[in-house]
């Protein structure tokens, strides 16, 4: 039997926020492993720490104490440009609010991580034109992300999240703003991901990720309080 | 919720972006006020030094440059104003879309933003006032220290006053009118980057070239912003003409009047003359740069001609190259109606009146003379002895059209043919025929002698010797080194001029200050854009490439324009006839590359800031 890598790896991880007079503690003291492949469904209400715990995974922001491995590397001591190039190669981010560039088209939203990895003009035209038909919107590739219906910016996030071919992604509430129709597609889509070898941690309300996930975490007032493997 | 307290509210909360704003008005506000402030020291203090110095022709070039300088100091501070706070009201275009989408009627969000609009640009205005202020004192004082003739300190409340109204009110012009139009436009639209950003579409999907992909996206980010950066190419462009003026424009003006002094007192040339004679003849070139009002002197003195032998012995004499004798007097002179053809017909009219004055008269032989004026005109012909050569500054006092008139010397009428430049007297000096003066004013021969010395010999060693000649026939008669008098007239124009050429230095210190301002808020107007690009792999010194890269883009648009227009405002408007060698051109260009270099490399702060901010925080903050 072949072993399992881990993927993420976090242990006593604390984040506090505020000063000392007015501190937020966001999370207490989290354990929790990723293994590669992995769909993973971080739940919880709002405020529980969620996105916070996938922004120190991603390595946007930085743990207060404790440790966290991503591939083996502890993000919390490495320099901004190692991250920005770490992510840039392993990393796959879908924000909840999609955070497209609203001066750059659909195409350029798509093409610009592959640009700063500097790959070859051919090889990103067709990795662009690839994901602009595996979401759809090959004849949207010219609009500029406000002329996009909520549903659709967000199909451009997940193929800019999946340009450089990461292999950890990370997606904040991908359902929050979809009908069920597309929800329920978005969740065979995450699952298909996951088969074909994808670590995916969701932070996410919606019970069908969340039954269709390896394993689940229930975040509370910053702890994990409940683990379902 | 009250319609004050809401705006103070926002404002404070906003502290940065308020802080940002503020500060980028009272810098373009203090700079030109600071600016407009030394102009008119620099103005008043060379007024000052050249107090009875100087010709009227060069002068008045000093006169226009500073003037010039002063309209183009207005005209780049209403820009960057303006400038600054349309792109303020740009970046809260979206807040007022917020709040009518909340149910805010048009006329209480218009209350809103007005008073935001007007507590932001007050304070800025007047923040900047100070800051002129602080910044004219700390000049002054600096320039004590560096010994440079500039006016005294002093608070000029009228200038700060009249700058602060004029920009508060175009802050509030320009401010307002973007309130009102977002007043007038739906929500939707208002919410839309389309509208807030004048985001442009161009054509086709470009991927970036592999070695110029922060340049590309430079780029393409300015193209899709057009309505701000075709703002602040304009605003620099006018910034850049300010510094090529100041910096081409004096260049050139000081090489160009050193040469007009330079050809009217030859190198290498000496005077002999009867000692009274000499000392006159120096007091008359030192008016350049000494002023002074000479007094009465009998010119016609015979003890005052040279004698025949030493100008015989003079001619003969090895080392000598050109013996050109002169005679030098002062006459009353009058101004004589001339006729000009009228434009489209064939009649003509009168111009100039009968003005009188008193001039220096002196009397050359064309085909011998040394002097090679810079002439407006041309120079005296051998054998035509009712013409007449006047210096700038006679012409400017006693003429309307010189060329077309005459001037009445000795009961005689002279064709005035030339106006030249010439420091002697000021400039109220006339040339006519040698033969013509002597025979009209009863002086016997030349009073004055100029020696061309051989430039291959030693000029020391022949003076001392031709010195020794004049005093072996006549004790009373010295020889007198023009070189002298050359070195103080060109070492005068040179510190006037680089008095002036302060001005364009803090010019350039203050575009540097109003970039920074624009980088500043550009950046916080892209600020998540970039945070995206960094949470997408871009490093932070990639993002610092781009912002470089737009920065320069944005610089050389605007110094291709600016230094085009700056050279042909000084070739065609300020200066004519310009000098410009290959060393005025190596000079220039130096002076050119220094401020593009300040400028870019002032204008990266604000990247550099926003590249060391930890990237959660600037998504954060979206």
């Amino acid at each position: 039997m072949s072993s399992v890598q881990t993927v993420v790896e976090a242990s006593a991880l604390c984040k506090n926020y505020g000063t000392l007079e007015l501190k937020v503690e966001v999370l207490k003291h989290v354990h929790f492993k990723v293994h590669e492949s992995e769909l993973v469904a971080i739940g919880g209400p709002s405020g529980s720490g969620k996105t916070t715990l996938l922004n120190m995974v991603g390595g946007i922001d930085k743990p207060t104490s404790g440790k966290i491995l991503v591939f083996g590397e502890d993000l919390a001591s490495k320099v901004e440009d190692f991250l920005a190039n770490f992510r840039c190669n392993n990393i796959g981010f879908v924000f909840q609010s999609y955070n497209l560039v609203s001066t750059l088209t659909v195409a350029e939203n798509i093409a610009f991580p592959m640009e700063w990895l500097r790959k070859p003009e051919d090889c990103i035209r067709d990795r662009v034109k690839q994901l602009l038909e595996s979401i759809g919107l090959q004849k949207r590739s010219e609009y500029f992300p406000f002329q996009l219906s909520g549903g659709e910016q967000q199909r451009v996030a997940f193929a800019r999240a999946l340009a450089n071919d990461p292999p950890l992604l990370l997606i904040d509430e991908p359902t929050g703003n979809l009908d069920k129709k597309s929800s329920d597609r978005l969740v065979q889509i995450l699952k298909s991901l996951s088969e074909n070898g994808k670590t995916i941690i969701v932070a996410t309300h919606d019970d069908r990720i969340s039954d269709e996930a390896d394993q689940r975490l229930w975040l509370e007032d910053g702890k994990v309080l409940r683990r379902n493997e | 919720m009250s319609e004050t307290s809401f705006p103070i509210n926002d404002l404070l909360r906003r502290k940065f972006q308020t802080t940002l704003v503020v500060i980028s008005l009272a810098l373009s506000v203090g700079s030109a006020l600071f600016l407009l402030l030394s102009a008119e020291k620099i103005g008043f203090g060379i007024s000052l030094s050249v107090e009875s110095r100087l010709t009227v022709g060069i002068s008045g070039i000093f006169s226009q440059f500073v003037l010039f300088l002063a309209v183009l100091i207005i005209s780049a501070g209403v820009v960057m104003v303006s400038f600054m706070v349309s792109l303020m009201m740009s970046q809260r275009t979206k807040d007022i879309g917020l709040i009518k989408a909340a149910g805010c009627p048009s006329e209480l969000a218009f209350g809103y933003f007005f008073t935001e609009l007007l507590i932001v640009v007050f304070l800025g205005c007047l923040l900047g006032t100070l800051l002129g202020f602080l910044a004219d004192f700390s000049s002054s004082v600096s320039s004590n220290v560096l010994s440079l003739q500039v006016g005294p300190f002093g608070l000029n409340w009228l200038t700060a006053l009249i700058v602060f109204v004029l920009f508060l009110v175009i802050g509030m012009i320009v401010g307002t009118k973007s309130i009102i139009d977002a007043s007038k436009t739906a929500p939707i639209n208002l919410l839309s980057p389309e509208y807030r950003f004048g985001v442009a579409k161009e054509t086709g999907f470009k991927t970036l070239s592999k070695r110029s992909t922060t340049f590309a996206v430079a780029l393409r980010s300015l193209v899709r912003r057009k309505s701000a950066t075709v703002k602040i190419v304009l605003a620099m462009s006018i910034v850049f003409t300010l510094v090529t003026v100041g910096i081409a424009g004096g260049l050139i003006a000081s090489r160009t009047t050193q040469s007009w002094i330079e050809k009217a007192l030859p190198k290498n040339t000496v005077l002999i003359a009867h000692e009274e004679m000499c000392t006159r003849y120096s007091i008359l070139l030192k008016a350049f740069y000494e002023g002074g009002s000479p007094t009465d002197f009998n010119y016609t003195d015979s003890k005052y001609v040279v004698p025949q032998e030493l100008i015989e012995q003079m001619t003969t004499r090895y080392g000598v190259a050109n013996v050109e004798k002169r005679i030098i007097t002062e006459a009353d002179v009058r101004e004589v109606q001339g006729y000009v053809p009228q434009e489209g017909s064939q009649d003509v009219s009168t111009v100039g009146d009968h003005r009188n004055g008193r001039s220096l008269l002196i009397g050359i032989d064309p085909e011998k003379t040394q002097g090679h004026w810079y002439i407006d005109g041309r120079q005296l012909v051998a054998g035509q002895n009712a013409e007449i050569l006047v210096g700038d500054t006679l012409s400017r006092n006693l003429f309307s059209v010189p060329l077309a008139q005459r001037l009445e010397v000795f009961d005689s009428d002279f064709d005035v043919v030339g106006v030249c430049i010439d420091p002697i007297n000021n400039g109220n000096v006339a040339y006519i025929h040698y033969d013509v003066l002597q025979a009209a004013s009863g002086i016997f021969g030349p009073n004055l002698v100029l020696l061309k010395i051989d430039m291959s010999t030693n000029g020391t060693t022949a003076v001392q010797q031709i010195d020794a000649i004049v005093k072996a026939v006549n004790p009373n008669f010295t020889v007198l080194d023009l070189g002298e008098f050359l070195s103080g007239s060109l070492g005068f124009l040179s510190y006037a001029w680089s008095t002036t050429m302060v001005l364009p230095l803090f010019s350039l210190v203050a575009a540097s200050l109003c970039l920074v301002g624009y980088m500043a808020l550009a950046m916080e107007e892209q600020r998540h854009e970039y945070g995206v690009m960094r949470a997408t792999g871009a490093r932070s010194s990639t993002i610092l490439r781009i912002v470089s890269d737009q920065g320069l883009l944005v610089l050389l648009s605007s110094y291709g324009v600016g230094v085009a227009l700056g050279i042909i405002i000084t070739l065609l408007v300020l200066i004519h006839d310009p000098v410009i060698t290959a060393c005025t051109v190596f000079e220039i260009a130096t002076w050119q590359a220094m401020a593009l270099g300040i400028t870019l490399i002032s204008s990266l702060y604000p990247a550099i800031r926003f590249a060391r901010k930890p990237l959660f925080e600037i998504l954060r903050q979206n």
